[in-house]
């Protein structure tokens, strides 16, 4: 004899209602887990007064040691034998969390702070002819470093998003023999150093007489650090664009070059722009290759073909370890100038890849 | 026939757009084999003179007569930076990746896959100007505690009681700019982690240890692998972060690494051009720069190798 | 008319009367309903498993089958948003109890999925022996345990000599069987199986089905299955599932899977028992 649903036992009203028994834990877990974490933080609360030792030590040598015998015991009551890794692998897990996070944010509050200090129009309008290391702050600025890092940056994307985009269409569009060995090479530059770059540049066109030290020299060296960024961001774009839309558009007789130049990229026009933008947030910062290709000059130069120039971290790598805490805030305030720039960049590049490509 | 003829052009045009866009891809070899060519051609003449010694001596003479050059500890010293970044980085790097991928509720992940995004996005100079100004100082008080209560171990030894310009210090510095990139590369390799092998370690009664340790790292070893890889590569290119916060000298720094003084290639490079109007300096600075690249290639030829054959394995 | 069919009806019950009463019951589920976040996908299920038999579940797609069996085992659980009420009893014991340790309800409850999974960077030697690193519970004698294990899940033969190579050389119903012996290796009491056969063909499914047979001899088994000639050939008990449009799903009818074939109480389970919808 089969039962029907009419025949079974109708719910019973404490058991309408969604639970989750599993996100209980028992008493002695909550107990252990207090303990395993108040035991451990009393303890560095102690040192921290009794001795003086600086505050990582004590969380590098006791809290986190203590804190993670402390989460094995918690895990150990709740999970058994078990519960030992796993409640280490949370309190690592957090400590390399809480880490990164602290680093992050150290350096984000003292751009933000000290660079503060240094900003006022004329810092970011003049430039610093005249100004020596201990000239007071109130005089000279950055605007010749600003107009520089605009004027590599603009020649470096001029020259590499072309190649970038080239070498993603022969990837994804032409498949050519040689895609695997064009997308090792790809590979193999995200690796070339910034400072090899520099190097190339300068015994190629400079040492060799065709360029001065200049903001072409410089942009080429950018370029270089900027083509495999832009090559594989275009890449995984183009892919993204749907197969339908190049045979729909060769099925109307369109030539491949056609299809490529009025379909595909167009297509693709947000994700090429993420990737030229990906590809400056790469280089932006760099500044080995500009102490090789571009030097510094304290005039604002708009010529790229014959000065040497200053960009923004070339600014901040001359003005570091100066003895004369002007000079210092002038780092800081170029330092924060830039991370402006990058934020910028970010953001723009999280908006633009956040929005989902159209089908 | 009109058509005929048409079609001709048409085929015209896709050539000459297939040609130049082949020829456009191959940029990059272009690039790479004038990099080793020019570079190179510049390494011959500097090891010519120098003989093998360039390589394993430590003598960095531009007025001697005749001059001599040597950067066996700059090329050790790169290493050393290397190593102690990774073991700093690797760890925290796994763990972080763990963390955001199969504990952290959603909204934490996103957090954090935003937070190392943004980590990565930071200029070097920067880091360099943060490390010169918050992190040196106090460091130096951490590296006397580790030296006077574990100065028996000879990695912490320390004769001359300075503890400014450490190989530690700018291995941290170097691993602070190594977490983001194996971070976000360990995190993307275990997302990819086959949600069906998870539940079959679940169904097996699996810890999170256990899952991790038997089904995750050895499904994505390959990728973590090549990501640490990457990283080091990085690392070894690194220039200016360096330079900020590690004394330059010749001499091998073997193992001391809280111990005033170390050696890296690339800040090499940067610290004596801006010194030299010697024209040999400059070339041997170029060799030296030619054996940079030729390292760092080979760093991320292997992690190729590493990555290709995972890849291919799971296809 | 009537009669025969109430003739047939006797006839039934007798067959499968001797069944039900000499095995005890080793799961139940009482008033078990499912959510995913705010949707309900079960609604009040109901059913007891007998020890030591094959209970099929069956119904169309999307109407919680696959998600009721990840219950009984607490899989369910490892989903963001799952929750649930009601009562999973095995041997008596509700599994959801906060003392429980799902861990241990895991080992004794194996599951077996759709796709073949075993383990691609173990050895097929170390797959069956997965369970007891994963969860850390020691046995003596691997090799008998090896042994024992893919000969149950009749996979010995083929595999003998080749205890060492990698799990992924195996065809995809060898990797379905090996992911049985799996299972089996931690000792379970029941055995899950979520439409265990989908991704096979024709001849490696029928020798899943003998291995299930011979394995009811010993364990427990629950099947969800859509394959209804399956369900015909391998189960002693079936539960049919339906869900409305957007309705959590319900058991319809359930009993001695001859019954629910051949003599079924209810017109929808008619109808999906001859290929009439689902």
């Amino acid at each position: 004899m089969t039962i029907l649903m009419s025949e079974v036992p109708p719910i019973r009203k404490e058991d309408i209602a969604p639970q989750r028994p599993w996100s209980r834990r028992p008493a002695s877990f909550w107990f252990a887990a207090f303990l395993g974490t108040a035991v451990p933080f009393a303890i560095f609360g102690g040192l921290f007064f009794v001795t003086e030792l600086p505050v990582p030590v004590l969380l590098i040598a006791f809290y986190l040691p203590l804190q993670l015998i402390g989460a094995g015991l918690a895990g150990y009551s709740a999970k058994g034998k078990h519960g030992i890794a796993d409640s280490s692998i949370i309190v690592l897990a957090i400590g390399a969390t809480t880490l990164s996070a602290i680093v992050l944010g150290s350096m984000l509050l003292i751009i933000i702070v000290r660079g503060f200090a240094a900003m006022r129009p004329s810092f970011i309008f003049q430039n610093s002819v005249y100004i020596s290391p201990s000239t007071p702050l109130e005089y000279g600025g950055i605007g010749h470093a600003i107009v520089g890092t605009f004027l590599i940056v603009g020649i470096a994307t001029i020259i590499s998003v072309p190649f970038g985009i080239a070498t993603a269409v022969y990837v994804t569009e032409i498949r050519g023999r040689a895609v695997p060995y064009v997308r090792f090479f790809i590979q193999a530059m995200s690796g070339v150093p910034s400072v090899v770059a520099g190097l190339f540049v300068l015994t190629v066109f400079i040492l060799t007489g065709v360029l001065s030290q200049s903001a072409i020299a410089a942009a080429i060296a950018y370029a270089i650090l900027m083509l495999p960024t832009v090559a594989r961001t275009a890449e995984e774009v183009l892919k993204l664009v749907p197969e339908d839309l190049r045979t729909g558009a060769l099925a109307l007789g369109s030539t491949r070059a056609r299809v490529v130049l009025n379909v595909v990229i167009p297509a693709a026009r947000t994700g090429i722009i993420t990737a030229m933008l990906l590809g400056i947030a790469r280089v932006v910062g760099e500044t080995a290759p500009l102490l090789l290709t571009a030097l510094k000059n304290d005039q604002t130069v708009l010529n790229p073909l014959s000065d040497p120039i200053s960009a923004l971290p070339t600014f901040i790598f001359d003005n570091v370890a100066q003895p004369y805490p002007d000079a210092v805030t002038r780092a800081w305030g170029a330092a924060l100038a830039l991370m402006i720039l990058v934020s910028i960049l970010f953001t723009v590049t999280r908006f633009l890849s956040a929005r989902k490509p159209r089908r | 026939m009109r058509d005929l003829g048409k079609s001709k052009k048409a085929n015209f045009g896709d050539r000459v757009f297939n040609r130049s866009i082949t020829a456009a891809a191959f940029t990059s070899l272009i690039i790479l084999a004038g990099i080793t060519i020019f570079l190179g051609a510049k390494a011959v003449p500097v090891v010519q003179q120098q003989g093998l010694s360039f390589l394993t001596n430590t003598m960095w003479d531009p007025l001697g007569v005749p001059p001599e050059f040597g950067i066996a500890g700059m090329l050790y010293g790169s290493l050393l930076l290397a190593v102690i970044a990774l073991v700093i980085s690797v760890p925290v790097s796994l763990f972080l990746a763990v963390f955001m991928v199969f504990m952290a509720p959603v909204r934490v992940s996103k957090f954090l896959t935003n937070l190392v995004d943004l980590m990565a996005a930071i200029p070097s100079v920067i880091i360099g100007l943060w490390a010169f100004y918050v992190l040196v100082p106090p460091a130096q008080e951490w590296q006397q505690l580790l030296n006077q209560y574990l100065g028996w171990i000879p990695l912490f030894q320390n004769d001359s009681g300075n503890f400014t310009g450490t190989p530690f210090i700018a291995g941290v510095v170097l691993a602070i700019m190594m977490i983001p990139i194996v971070t976000s590369i360990t995190a993307e390799v275990l997302k990819r982690t086959p949600p069906e092998l998870i539940n079959a370690a679940e169904s097996l009664g699996c810890s999170m240890w256990t899952m991790l340790r038997y089904v995750a790292l050895p499904f994505g070893r390959g990728g973590i692998v090549g990501g640490i890889m990457l990283g080091l590569g990085r690392a070894l290119g690194e220039t200016v972060a360096v330079f900020f916060v590690l004394k330059l000298v010749f001499d091998i720094n073997f193992y001391q690494i809280i111990e005033s003084g170390g050696g890296s290639v690339a800040t090499l490079i940067v610290s004596k051009f801006g010194e030299t109007n010697d024209e040999f300096e400059v070339d041997v600075l170029l060799a030296s720069g030619f054996f940079l690249f030729l390292m760092t290639l080979v760093v991320n030829a292997v992690a190729n190798l590493i990555v290709g054959r995972t890849d291919r394995l799971k296809s | 008319m009537e009669e025969t069919v109430v003739a047939m009806e006797e006839l039934d019950v007798e067959l499968s009367a001797a069944k039900v009463e000499t095995k005890p019951i080793e799961m139940s589920t009482k008033g078990v309903s499912v959510w995913f976040g705010k949707r309900k996908i079960l609604e009040n299920v109901n059913i007891d498993f007998q020890k030591k038999s094959v209970t099929a579940l069956i119904g169309p797609s999307g109407c919680g089958k696959s998600t009721f069996i990840r219950t009984l085992n607490r899989l369910h659980e490892l989903i963001p948003g799952a929750a649930l009420a009601g009562e999973v009893l095995y041997e008596g014991e509700d599994i959801y109890r906060q003392d429980v340790d799902p861990v241990q309800i895991r080992l004794s409850i194996g599951m077996v999925f759709q796709k073949p999974n075993p383990f691609p960077s173990m050895t097929i030697r170390g797959n069956v022996l997965s369970g007891l690193k994963l969860s850390g519970i020691k046995r003596p004698d691997h090799d008998s345990l090896v042994e024992q294990t893919l000969t149950s899940a009749g996979l010995w033969k083929e595999v003998k000599d080749r205890l060492n190579s990698p799990a992924g050389d195996l065809s995809g119903g060898q990797q379905q069987r090996l992911v049985i012996a799996r299972a089996l290796a931690v000792n379970p009491h029941v055995l899950l199986m979520d439409e265990p056969c989908s991704a096979l063909d024709p001849a490696s499914t029928l020798k899943i089905e003998e291995t299930i047979r011979q394995l009811s001899k010993d364990i427990t088994i629950i099947i969800v299955t859509h394959n209804m000639q399956q369900a015909v050939r391998v189960s002693d008990y079936t539960a049919f599932f339906l869900a409305e449009e957007n309705q959590p799903g319900y058991v319809v009818e359930q009993g001695p899977t001859t019954e629910i074939f051949g003599n079924p109480r209810d017109q929808r389970t008619l109808d999906y028992v001859n290929g009439r919808f689902g």
